[in-house]
């Protein structure tokens, strides 16, 4: 499943090479001014597509419910960008068939798996494993890849509420505050121009520990009515 | 003094506004037109603002009337802030649902992938 936005130019590669491994994919248009989904849906994708632009966080929850509701038993989160290699998707599926509720790709774990990042993007993304640790209660090596994967099973605890990108550490919150299994798998994550100019920037951080504490979760958020 | 002239004409600008725009509702008129009515006898009679200032310790009045606004700006911040995630969060899953119909929905032309 394929959170996109604006990504007319990089998503039919990352589809057509999903789809020419056997995958089912399913690409969230995050309502795009561009061809993402006709883009992505010319290279076999089925789409569903945001009417307004909402976020990640809400792309990745909208595929959600759409996998579900069509009977998947493994759902994969994977970049647009093409960031992610396919060849790393059999690894975290294995995970999950092997009992895990979530396995989350680190690339931190791999040889290299960083690599092309430059030292600032590492320092930051350090910081923002740190503090998402912090705020979910975990340990986990990195906060924030792309590329995950959970059982059908496990995906109403993980609901996420944030719409934009907050909604890396609120699904590690969840993780851990449901007492989820979760596995981490090496993944190596490549860093392109193309991906560096689409990525979240130093500043984008601000935003983000902003949404954390100033959008109310989804625990807090449903049932609740407003005055 | 002309400032008294120029902010009571804003204050009664101000309430006509809330008056054109809040018709329906009596209770809203009523809220603001004792709101309208507070800032015009602060504007009217300054000396009565001080004397409520001194009486619970503010040394002037224009400084209470600051310290009240602050709390109300941030009252009111705070407030749209709750009403605006509450309202993004509306507008989330109404999208969502809309997605999630078309999706399920046969192509009417066979091309459009929406």
């Amino acid at each position: 499943m394929v959170p996109a936005y604006r990504e007319g130019a990089a998503i039919g590669a990352v589809v057509a090479e999903l789809v020419a491994a056997g995958w089912d994919v399913v690409v969230v248009d995050d309502g795009s001014p561009d061809d993402t989904a006709a883009v992505a849906h010319a290279a076999g994708a089925r789409v569903v597509r945001h009417a307004v632009n909402l976020g990640q966080g809400a792309a990745l929850q909208t595929g959600i419910d759409f996998a579900l509701a069509r009977g998947a038993g493994c759902i994969v989160t994977f970049d647009a960008d093409g960031q992610h290699g396919v060849e790393d998707v059999p690894a975290l599926i294995a995970a999950v068939d092997a009992g895990a509720d979530i396995a989350l790709g680190s690339r931190f774990l791999a040889p290299g798996g960083a690599a092309g990042a430059g030292i600032g993007r590492r320092l930051l993304l350090r910081a923002a494993v740190r503090a998402s640790n912090l705020l979910a209660g975990g340990t986990f090596t990195d906060a924030h890849c792309g590329l995950r994967a959970f059982s059908a099973a496990a995906a109403p605890a993980l609901r996420i509420a944030q719409d934009r990108m907050a909604h890396a550490s609120e699904l590690l919150r969840n993780v851990c505050r449901h007492g989820l299994r979760f596995v981490e798998v090496p993944v190596v994550v490549r860093y392109t121009a193309y991906s560096r100019r689409k990525g979240q920037r130093g500043l984008d951080a601000l935003r983000i520990v902003f949404d954390h504490f100033f959008h109310a979760g989804g625990d807090r958020k449903e049932g609740r009515t407003h005055g | 003094m002309i400032i008294r002239v120029i902010l009571l004409i804003l204050i009664a600008l101000v309430g006509y506004y809330g008056f054109v725009r809040r018709r329906r509702s009596p209770v809203d008129i009523v809220v603001i037109m004792a709101l309208v009515g507070t800032a015009a006898f602060c504007v009217i009679d300054p000396e009565a603002t001080n004397a409520i200032a001194h009486a619970v310790g503010v040394g002037r009045g224009a400084d209470l009337v600051t310290y009240l606004v602050e709390v109300a700006l941030l009252f009111i911040v705070l407030h749209y802030h709750a009403r605006l995630d509450d309202l993004r969060s509306k507008v989330t899953v109404l999208a969502r649902e809309l997605a999630l119909l078309r999706a399920d929905l046969p192509r009417r032309d066979g091309s459009d992938p929406t």
